[in-house]
């Protein structure tokens, strides 16, 4: 039937765009209307500036620039902008073990992006770059802080205003955290033994778990 | 009787001078030791007594006598003349509770000249990582830490961390050098 053609963005459409979990966000529909007549060379320059953003670098001037080098209209370049990077997003969340290649292309061909803008999208969610861009998103996630740093000392108190003879070895510890605080503390042998045990123990529970296929959440 | 009342006296009093100056025990004061353990007695002979148990509790407890050392020293003390001497009973009173502080004693002198806040507790569970709003749903197990330090005289302080397993590994190889440095010294000394 000829009316597949052309099937109306939204509605019956979104049923088969697998990315997009079964509905087209309202910035990629508005997007993919004003794709259609941007110049090649420019939406290069956007999505370039977008992939900086989802890294992490603030790129309002990077825009800025763009938005004065062309003629077109504000409104429909930060449309364009906004659409970008809603897509990338979605896109980058599934592991490339959900979202294969074909299924994207076949998705963004239902959007009506042309040949050429697909490539470039793909290139970005399935090429080399993938792996920084995914370090970097599992580092926005909520999190506790973690540890960047851990220095140490082993004392040996030798003599004491009360113990005339101490000889007492213990372990003053410094660690600095991802959030900046840094914290010291004296760690007494038998605690630190105890301490070595359960981070032993840590260790063997996350390795435990690796191999315990079962517990692989597969798609 | 009257034997066993003056050792039970004495135990009393070595026990509650311990808590005082070892166990950080302020509610146990002179005062309160001489009205239930020596009311009979005058003030000033309870005061000698106890200022003269007080400082033998310290010499032993300072150089942290063995059973051997401090027979040596209990034996010197009852041949001194005068005031100043032990009695037998004292002696005897004396080797019994040190027999049974010796160890927590010294802990507790060791931790008097420790100012720097102290681990005291440690409590850790392992989740695996499987989805969140940025994606990455790699099912990685993370490892989440919560360290208990005790500053003294203040509420403990809990410090909470998170390690991937490069990081539980890195941190246990640092653990070994530090279990390293520590065999160093104990097997030279």
């Amino acid at each position: 039937m000829s009316s597949a053609h052309v099937k109306p963005l939204g509605g019956a459409a979104a049923g088969n765009v697998s990315f997009l979990a079964g509905r087209i966000p309202p910035a990629i529909e508005i997007m993919s209307k004003y794709m259609k007549d941007l110049d090649k060379e420019l939406f290069r320059k956007i999505l370039k500036v977008v992939v900086t953003a989802i890294e992490g670098t603030d790129c309002c001037d990077a825009l800025g620039t763009i938005a004065e080098s062309c003629d077109v209209p504000e409104e429909k370049l930060s449309s364009v902008v906004a659409g970008m990077h809603e897509l990338l997003r979605v896109a980058l969340r599934l592991p490339p073990s959900t979202l294969k290649q074909e299924g994207f292309r076949e998705d963004l061909r239902e959007l009506r992006i042309s040949e050429e803008y697909i490539s470039d999208f793909v290139s970005v969610v399935f090429g080399s770059r993938r792996e920084a861009l995914d370090i970097v998103a599992s580092q926005q996630g909520p999190q506790l802080p973690h540890m960047d740093d851990f220095t140490w000392r082993v004392d040996v108190a030798i003599s004491t205003s009360c113990l005339g003879r101490a000889l007492q070895p213990s372990i003053l510890t410094q660690i600095q955290l991802s959030d900046g605080t840094r914290s010291h503390f004296q760690v007494s042998v038998p605690k630190f033994q105890e301490l070595r045990y359960n981070v032993a123990l840590i260790l063997k529970e996350m390795n435990d778990l690796e191999k315990r296929g079962v517990l692989k959440i597969q798609d | 009787m009257a034997e066993a009342d003056t050792q039970k006296s004495l135990n009393g009093l070595l026990n509650g001078i311990a808590q005082a100056a070892y166990y950080r025990n302020s509610e146990i004061t002179e005062e309160l030791l001489k009205s239930e353990l020596y009311g009979e007695l005058p003030q000033d002979e309870f005061h000698a007594l106890y200022e003269k148990m007080k400082g033998l509790l310290k010499s032993i407890a300072s150089a942290d006598m063995d059973q051997n050392q401090l027979e040596a020293f209990l034996t010197a003390q009852t041949k001194k003349q005068g005031s100043g001497g032990v009695s037998a009973e004292q002696a005897a009173a004396l080797s019994r509770f040190w027999k049974g502080h010796r160890s927590r004693v010294r802990d507790s002198l060791v931790a008097q000249s420790r100012w720097e806040p102290g681990l005291k507790g440690l409590n850790w569970r392992v989740d695996l990582k499987t989805s969140s709003n940025s994606g990455d749903a790699s099912n990685t197990p993370v490892a989440l830490v919560e360290l208990e330090l005790d500053r003294p005289g203040e509420t403990s302080e809990i410090m909470c961390l998170e390690f991937d397993e490069p990081g539980v590994n890195q941190v246990l190889k640092k653990m070994a050098e530090v279990q390293e440095a520590i065999d160093s010294i104990v097997h030279h000394s």
